[in-house]
């Protein structure tokens, strides 16, 4: 790794209100060339806030991101060229065939429709899901809809990779080869962003992970570092711990009490 | 993907966009896209009457686009009236009343998707899209269906104006509608920005919903109004200009021709026609200043925060106890109270045959009234047009089976129910108590205000040929688990056929009734056996 090198991401005291409700309260964040992060924290803590204020999506922020050196705040948009993104939401405009959808992303990003078009086909080819290339997106399988949205995130080669919740729907071998793609396009030299809640895959294959609870990171580091700091075993204890959840037993006791009272 | 010929005819004005600032290439993709995937969709307030059969469907063809002569011909209501005369003051506001109501309602009925659509900001945002010339393909968008729509509208009566009128006056039209529909996409955008400031996208959503029902009852009740237009209004009126028509914007627009070619240099009617100019060019440039407004607005489509009123809840929690016979029962009945008032589809396709039901028995009155005075009414039988409000009963059994998540009626199947009878029942008696009765109900105060008293045994009795009378349609009709069928499926519908035998059916027992006033208890010997019949009819027709 090259951390001596200039950060790909620098996100410097970022805090967003939304309303009276303060969603992030002060992000500090360095991120160099080739990482796989694991973006990680309970629901609403502010995971998919960041992202979205990385790509331009909200507005009204206080403090600094750069990426790549650039300032996104100026209304800037060339950053945009090198960043892949794959939202938590699987949006997507389902009344195209995924010919059409993926053409068109492709060419928002200033690629030539023909040379789209057949990297596109080729990457469906691959992921086993060629023969719908041409049916409309609305008839397609949750797993299908997520590998579109993950091919529509790389067809324009990104350096930056933001994937939130990349592996939803996917099928347990579909999931062992986007691990396998992650971590060859890290060690291709691209930056990964993504967040999960499946504890052991982001154990698995980040090289990094940041832990956010209430808009604020509360672990920052490999995995080997955060068991060391943290005397647990997986990352799923870690993140309990970290999190101060620690009651998942009588939670549960409770909630099947409730299912076996009688009639 | 399709080349658009609208495409094309834009391409002419690329400069123009480049000046703005706006990346034409790209905005010209966007609204491919766009145009693309409008081809796949379905007109709501037309659609409903716009039959597709299957083959078409695969194809993509604009089904707005091919409505289009339908608003022509609602356009052609606007014929006489600019033939009418030359009190332009009086026809050319009434012309633009009408063209402001249909372009407006259609706007937000059809279109709104265009302005709301939250997608566009998480899709093409997220890419090295600039935001200006996101915005301009939005409005690029709207507004290419908007000079279809006003083109389709005001054709005829344009058409008519160079005829009757001469070159000037057409050219004033024209240039004003222009204006008129920035103004509308404006008016719209605010009216939006406004509902979203205070309310949730939930709350906008439900506006939407009422503006296309009463879009679909104002376009089916058009038709009907092209012949007697001028039967309903008397054109001659002689126009006395007043300070609140300042509020009315659509005297801006009449009076620009009596100033030009009428020479009515009165203070108002020049106000009137620098309002028409500088109102819709300020408007622009409010709406511009606040589309980043707009933008951030819209994120609160989502969020839905509002919470349901438990008030109701006790109400039909009652009701249900007494009329229904089975806990199963109970529970589809509380279940489709709560379909009947939250699925906005299922309100789309029945509140317009809801409003029907409530016009019909009067209209028949109003024209008898118009030979005949109000004491000859109030003696006569014309009560017996209160079972045109009947003709909700075979709408709400046909629409029964239909859902917008028509794939949720998985729940049937992994339920251990007994009978379907139950379900049947259950739905039916909460349609009727959330639609049918309450109508009634009304129908009947002002039936017996009119009629008096008299009356009261002949309402019981049409109540009870209603019940009887949902039965046989639920009988002759095709049966299918409630809300379990697309309302795609619907087009295919029931055949005219039996619709128009239930219609006759209808007619029976309604004259069955008026034979039975004849005979001094006749009525009453009646209502016994309706009683009867009818306990037993509910009884045994929904077990199948």
């Amino acid at each position: 790794m090259n951390s001596n090198q200039e950060p790909i991401i620098t996100i410097k005291d970022l805090k967003m209100n939304f309303g009276k409700k303060e969603v992030l309260k002060g992000i500090n964040l360095e991120v160099h060339e080739g990482q796989i992060i694991g973006y990680i924290g309970p629901n609403g803590a502010g995971k998919s806030t960041t992202v979205k204020i990385i790509l331009g999506l909200i507005e009204g922020y206080t403090g600094e991101i750069k990426i790549l050196g650039q300032d996104i705040s100026n209304n800037n948009i060339e950053y945009k060229k090198k960043i892949g993104y794959v939202p938590e939401i699987a949006e997507i405009y389902d009344t195209l065939t995924a010919r059409e959808y993926l053409t068109f992303i492709g060419e928002l990003y200033g690629l030539e429709q023909g040379r789209v078009d057949n990297k596109a086909q080729r990457l469906m080819k691959i992921f086993g899901i060629e023969e719908v290339y041409d049916s409309r997106i609305s008839s397609y399988s949750k797993g299908m809809k997520q590998k579109v949205l993950i091919i529509s995130s790389l067809l324009h080669n990104p350096d930056i990779l933001f994937w939130d919740e990349p592996l939803s729907g996917l099928d347990a071998n579909s999931v062992m080869v986007v691990k396998e793609i992650l971590s060859e396009l890290a060690s291709k030299g691209k930056t990964i962003f993504y967040s999960s809640h499946i504890m052991d895959v982001v154990e698995k294959i980040s090289n990094r992970i940041i832990l956010i609870k209430d808009g604020q990171i509360v672990a920052d580091g490999s995995f080997q570092e955060l068991k060391d700091n943290c005397m647990e075993g997986s990352l799923e204890e870690i993140f309990n711990q970290l999190t101060g959840f620690n009651d998942h037993k009588s939670i549960a006791q409770e909630f099947v009490a409730i299912v076996q009272e009688g009639e | 993907m399709k080349e658009f010929k609208t495409l094309m005819v834009l391409d002419k004005f690329k400069g123009l966009f480049r000046i703005v600032g706006v990346d034409y290439i790209v905005m010209r993709k966007i609204l491919q896209v766009k145009l693309t995937m409008d081809g796949r969709r379905v007109p709501t307030a037309i659609g409903n009457s716009w039959k597709k059969n299957n083959e078409q469907e695969k194809k993509d063809s604009n089904s707005f686009i091919k409505s289009l002569w339908l608003y022509m011909i609602l356009g052609a209501i606007m014929i006489p009236i600019v033939m009418h005369g030359e009190n332009y003051i009086f026809q050319m506001s009434l012309i633009f009343a009408i063209l402001m109501f249909m372009v407006m309602s259609t706007l937000i009925s059809d279109f709104s998707y265009v302005l709301l659509d939250i997608r566009d900001r998480n899709i093409i945002f997220t890419k090295p899209v600039d935001s200006k010339t996101l915005n301009m393909a939005k409005a690029v968008h709207v507004f290419i269906y908007m000079l279809f729509l006003t083109t389709a509208l005001a054709g005829p009566a344009l058409i008519t104006s160079i005829i009757k009128h001469g070159i000037l006056f057409f050219l004033i039209f024209l240039l004003e509608i222009i204006l008129m529909n920035l103004l509308i996409v404006v008016i719209t955008a605010l009216i939006y920005i406004l509902i979203l400031k205070f309310f949730d996208g939930e709350k906008l959503k439900d506006i939407i919903n009422y503006v296309q029902i009463a879009l679909s009852m104002v376009i089916a009740l058009g038709y009907q109004l092209v012949g007697r237009i001028f039967n309903v209004i008397d054109i001659n009126v002689i126009f006395v200009p007043k300070w609140w028509q300042y509020f009315i914007m659509p005297i801006w627009f009449g009076a620009p021709f009596e100033v030009i070619l009428n020479r009515n240099y009165n203070t108002f009617f020049v106000v009137f026609s620098a309002l028409a100019v500088i109102i819709p060019i300020i408007s622009i440039a409010i709406y511009i200043k606040l589309t980043p407004v707009f933008e951030r607005n819209l994120q609160k489509l989502n969020n839905n925060t509002s919470k349901g009123e438990k008030g109701s809840k006790k109400f039909i929690n009652a009701i249900s106890n007494i009329i229904c016979s089975s806990k199963e029962e109970k529970a589809f009945f509380t279940f489709a109270s709560n379909i009947v008032k939250n699925e906005r589809e299922f309100k789309l396709k029945v509140y317009p045959s809801l409003g029907f039901s409530i016009i019909f028995p009067f209209i028949f009155i109003f024209n008898t009234l118009r030979s005949t005075g109000w004491s000859n009414i109030a003696s006569s039988k014309m009560y017996f047009t209160i079972y045109l409000c009947a003709i909700l009963i075979p709408t709400l059994i046909m629409m029964m089976k239909f859902s917008g998540k028509y794939k949720a009626a998985w729940i049937y199947k992994v339920l251990p129910i007994k009978e379907t009878a139950s379900i049947f029942k259950g739905t039916i008696k909460a349609f009727m108590i959330k639609l049918l009765i309450p109508l009634f109900i009304i129908q009947s105060i002002i039936f017996i205000k009119i009629f008096g008293f008299r009356i009261f045994d002949d309402l019981i009795l049409v109540l009870l040929n209603m019940l009887l009378y949902v039965v046989l349609c639920f009988k002759f009709t095709k049966k299918a688990l409630p809300f379990s069928e697309s309302y795609e499926a619907a087009q295919q519908g029931e055949d005219v056929v039996t619709t128009f035998a239930l219609m006759m059916l209808l007619g029976g027992l309604a004259l069955i009734h008026f034979l039975c006033t004849f005979s001094s208890f006749g009525v009453y010997i009646y209502i016994l056996a309706m009683i009867c019949i009818d306990m037993v009819a509910w009884r045994k027709v929904f077990a199948i």
